[in-house]
């Protein structure tokens, strides 16, 4: 399916630490991100590439009936890197579905994307090129042609008893059509200027003939 | 070159190429070649099932040609012999032909119009094109009111060609509307039920009443209105089994009629 991306709003990552983030010189391990929608949206699939992320978890912001808007967690702990200290999985493009998510991710407003990094290896990780695909609409489809669809024969079998030959009489018709077709088709612009006067309308000779 | 010639024809058992250049000379300077070469170009295009015939009306046709100058009924008529030459099928003969028979009668007018052919004749070849199509005078009127010209008007090439091959189009048309009716009729002596004729009827008008779309489109889905299954269905809902009685049934030539009324409203009016 290729139904386009909703646009939003990723605002830049927040490290979670423990203690002053300006002395302390250890490297964080979990980033927050968070993405604003800007209208509600039912999620089909939320595509992105990895850079050294280990884990995921997935919350959302629903806009519930009645204004009020509600956290769930819809995806814990997915993992993307099967060994954090390893590069497996670390460059990978991952795509999360909405069958995959333990909650029904419909009018979402806010998406947010906590990324954790156990291993000491990596100097900076987070997730890059995120996308949010809304689910496809059933009217957004194509239309079938009425005619299209009546196309196929009728179950019950046409009762032809005393009724001419259809074939025959189909063919007759064709080419009946056809003929008038063509006609219409070799029709040109081509006038005599019955009413033309000096290259212009007269308006006497219209109102006479 | 009147010496050689001479020399050619007299000395016969002279050497052989003597003889054979006088003769090809002979030949460049009639121009019969290439009046053999078009003559044998028209019997190819045309194929005919009397071709000697057909060579002998060409060459007649040529030499009142060349004699008269032409004569204005003649003119028509030999215009109208061009163009029953190819059927409107062959698009390309049909085209030829419909250019010399437009060049035959914008000579025949001894005052050249400079617009074309001469209103009154494009008129009259119309009527002869019809007529000619087997086609009644009852039933080519309505298509003729629409088409022809005033006598004083001039015809340019485009509308003579239109005009030409509409009168073509429509004597085939009523054709198979009569094979149409015979197909509709139950037995070739009895008249045809109405419901029946009205169905078929309605169901071509549906077809050529497919407006938007493009082209393709239009004629796969006019194509899809008038298939077997569709025009079976329509019959059968017209004329029902408990139904299938002597009911009021529509003669031949009103049913023609009909069927010709709904080509002749797709065709343009001439302005």
């Amino acid at each position: 399916m290729s139904a386009k991306a909703v646009s939003c709003t990723i605002k830049s990552p927040v490290a979670l630490q423990i203690g002053d983030v300006v002395s302390d010189s250890s490297r964080p391990g979990v980033y927050i991100t968070d993405i604003t929608l800007a209208e509600p949206v039912n999620i089909q699939e939320i595509s992105f590439k990895n850079y050294y992320t280990a884990y995921l978890t997935v919350r959302l912001q629903r806009r519930e009936d009645g204004s009020s808007s509600k956290w769930v967690t819809c995806l814990r702990n997915y993992c993307l890197m099967s060994n954090p200290h390893a590069e497996a999985g670390s460059h990978d493009y991952f795509s999360i579905y909405r069958q995959q998510m333990s909650t029904e991710p419909d009018n979402v407003t806010t998406v947010r994307l906590i990324l954790r990094q156990p291993s000491s290896e990596w100097l900076n990780f987070s997730i890059q090129e995120i996308n949010i695909y809304p689910c496809a609409k059933e009217d957004s489809e194509r239309d079938v042609p009425v005619w299209l669809s009546t196309l196929t024969p009728v179950d019950e079998p046409l009762d032809l008893n005393g009724l001419p030959d259809p074939e025959t009489v189909s063919s007759s018709i064709q080419q009946m059509w056809a003929l008038t077709e063509m006609m219409q088709a070799s029709q040109t612009a081509a006038s005599i200027g019955r009413f033309d006067v000096e290259g212009s309308y007269d308006v006497k000779l219209l109102s006479y003939t | 070159m009147a010496e050689k010639r001479r020399v050619g024809v007299e000395i016969m058992c002279d050497s052989k190429s003597a003889k054979a250049d006088g003769d090809k000379e002979f030949l460049s300077q009639t121009g019969v070649s290439a009046l053999l070469r078009g003559a044998l170009l028209k019997l190819l295009e045309s194929r005919p099932e009397d071709p000697v015939g057909f060579l002998a009306e060409h060459f007649g046709h040529l030499s009142s040609e060349a004699d008269d100058g032409g004569a204005e009924h003649q003119s028509v008529s030999r215009a109208l012999w061009h163009l029953s030459l190819a059927h409107h099928s062959q698009r390309s003969a049909f085209n030829n032909n419909v250019r010399v028979a437009y060049e035959l009668l914008t000579q025949g007018v001894p005052r050249r119009l400079s617009g074309g052919v001469h209103g009154r004749l494009y008129s009259e070849m119309l009527r002869c094109l019809c007529s000619e199509g087997g086609l009644s005078g009852s039933t080519a009127a309505p298509l003729l009111r629409r088409i022809q010209s005033h006598d004083y008007e001039a015809v340019p090439f485009e509308l003579f060609r239109q005009g030409v091959l509409t009168c073509a189009v429509f004597a085939d048309y009523i054709r198979k509307s009569q094979c149409l009716y015979a197909a509709v009729a139950s037995a070739p002596d009895r008249p045809a039920e109405r419901t029946l004729c009205q169905a078929v009827l309605s169901t071509l008008r549906e077809a050529l009443e497919t407006a938007d779309g493009t082209d393709v489109a239009r004629y796969l889905e006019a194509s899809a209105k008038i298939s077997p299954a569709k025009v079976a269905q329509a019959m059968a809902e017209a004329h029902p089994r408990a139904q299938r009685q002597d009911g009021p049934t529509m003669d031949a030539q009103e049913f023609e009629d009909a069927a010709a009324a709904l080509f002749i409203a797709r065709v343009r009016i001439v302005t």
